[in-house]
C-alpha cells in the first residue's frame, strides 16, 4: 500500500504542476461536499481502512487530472463513478490474491449450516459476487444500496433514467441471489 | 379488481385519453399505491403461496440472504477519522499551492456531520412523545370529566328514587325537580 501511495505521489510529479490549472480549488470544494458519501461508499465496498484511503486518494487524484485539469461537467457522477471504479479494482486484486493464497494454503473455514449467519462469510461471500456482476449492474447496486442514493441522482450519475436504475437493480438483486444461493449448496 | 379500481378513479376525475404530465403522474401513483397494496412481502397471500411453494421459498430465502449481507455491510460502523484520513492523505499527494490554502487544512481536520435525517430524528422521538402525552391528557381529562358526569347524574336519580319510595312522588319532585337532573 505504501508503494501505491509512492507510486501515485510519482506518478504526480511526472505529469508536472503546469499541465494542471493553476486555479484547482474545485477539487477541494468537491472534496468537501462529497468526501463523506464517497468515503462511507468506498468502506463499505472495500471494507478496509486504508484501501478506502488509497481508493479515495486515486478518485481525486483522477478529477484533478481529468482532460488537463478541467473541471468534468457533471462532477458529483465522475467522482461516484472512477470511485466506485477503483474501489471494484482493489476488490478483484485482494480476490485475486486470497484465491491465490487459498490454493497454496489448507482451507480453515469449514463450510458449517451456520455460516449463513455469520456476518464475517456473508459480507465477503457479497463483495466476491459484487465484484463479479456486469459493470451495468453493479454500478447501480453499489450507488442504490452502498452509497444509498436515489433512484434519480443514480440515473443522473449513469445516464439512464430513474426506472432503468430500478430495473438494473432488481436483476443484480436476482443474479446475486442465485450466485449466493448456489454457494450454499456447494 | 386493482383495474376496475384504477378505471373507476379515471371515470371519476374525467380524465381524458391525452398526454398531461400531471394526470399521468397521479395515474401513475395510483397504479403503485394500488399496486404496492397487493403485492408486497408482507400481503397475505404471498406469505401463502411462499409457505407452500418449495421453489418459491428457496428464491424468497436466496433474496433474503442477500439484504441480510447488505444490510450487515451497511451496518459495518465507520471510524469517525477515517474521512480526516482520507482527506489528508489526499491532500498530501496534490499540488503544492492546493495544499497551502486554508480549505485544505479545514479538510485535513473535518469531521463527518450527521445527515439531515440523522439531526432531525433528535427531534423527532421527543416531539412524538410529547404528542403522545399530550393526546394520553387529553384522553384523560375527557375520560374522567364524562365519568364524573355520569356519577353525579346516577347518584341523583338513586337518591331521588329512594326519597320517592320513602315520602312520596309529590315530595320527591319537589326536593330534586325531574328538570335538574340531566338524563344520561
Amino acid at each position: 500500500m505504501l508503494d501505491k501511495a509512492v507510486s501515485c505521489r510519482t506518478l504526480w510529479d511526472f505529469i508536472g504542476s503546469e499541465t494542471i490549472s493553476e486555479d484547482q480549488r474545485w477539487v477541494l470544494s468537491t472534496m468537501h461536499r462529497y468526501g463523506q458519501e464517497l468515503v462511507t461508499m468506498l468502506w463499505r465496498i472495500l471494507g478496509n481502512e486504508q484501501d478506502v484511503c488509497d481508493a479515495y486518494q486515486d478518485t481525486f487524484l483522477q478529477l484533478a487530472h481529468y482532460e488537463g485539469g478541467r473541471k468534468p461537467d457533471y462532477v458529483k457522477a465522475y467522482v461516484f463513478r472512477v470511485a466506485n471504479n477503483v474501489a471494484i479494482t482493489m476488490l478483484r486484486r485482494k480476490i485475486a490474491e486470497r484465491k491465490r493464497l487459498s490454493n497454496s494454503t489448507v482451507r480453515t473455514i469449514e463450510h458449517s449450516p451456520f455460516k449463513e449467519l455469520d456476518s464475517k462469510y456473508l459480507q465477503q461471500a457479497l463483495r466476491d459476487y459484487l465484484a463479479q456482476l456486469p459493470e451495468y449492474l453493479r454500478n447501480v447496486v453499489t450507488l442504490r444500496d452502498l452509497a444509498e442514493l436515489s433512484y434519480a441522482d443514480i440515473g443522473k450519475i449513469l445516464g439512464i433514467s430513474a426506472g432503468t436504475a430500478r430495473v438494473y437493480r432488481c436483476k443484480a438483486i436476482q443474479l446475486l441471489a442465485v450466485w449466493m444461493g448456489r454457494e450454499d449448496l456447494k | 379488481m386493482i383495474t376496475s379500481k384504477i378505471k373507476k378513479n379515471i371515470s371519476m376525475n374525467n380524465i381524458s385519453h391525452r398526454g398531461n404530465p400531471n394526470q399521468c403522474k397521479r395515474i401513475r401513483n395510483w397504479l403503485y399505491s394500488a399496486l404496492s397494496r397487493h403485492v408486497n412481502p408482507e400481503a397475505a397471500w404471498l406469505q401463502n403461496h411462499i409457505a407452500n411453494c418449495p421453489r418459491c421459498r428457496k428464491r424468497f430465502i436466496s433474496h433474503s440472504r442477500v439484504n441480510l449481507a447488505l444490510s450487515f455491510i451497511k451496518s459495518q460502523p465507520l471510524n469517525l477519522s477515517l474521512l480526516r484520513r482520507a482527506n489528508e492523505q489526499t491532500i498530501n499527494v496534490l499540488k503544492h499551492s492546493l495544499r497551502e490554502v486554508p480549505k485544505a487544512d479545514k479538510l485535513r481536520q473535518i469531521k463527518p456531520e450527521p445527515t439531515l435525517m440523522e439531526k432531525w430524528s433528535r427531534h423527532i422521538q421527543p416531539v412524538g412523545n410529547l404528542a403522545a402525552c399530550a393526546a394520553v391528557l387529553l384522553l384523560m381529562k375527557t375520560g374522567i370529566f364524562s365519568s364524573m358526569d355520569g356519577f353525579q347524574t346516577r347518584g341523583q336519580k338513586v337518591i331521588r328514587q329512594y326519597y320517592a319510595k320513602q315520602v312520596g312522588e309529590d315530595l320527591a319532585e319537589e326536593i330534586f325537580p325531574s328538570d335538574s337532573i340531566p338524563s344520561s
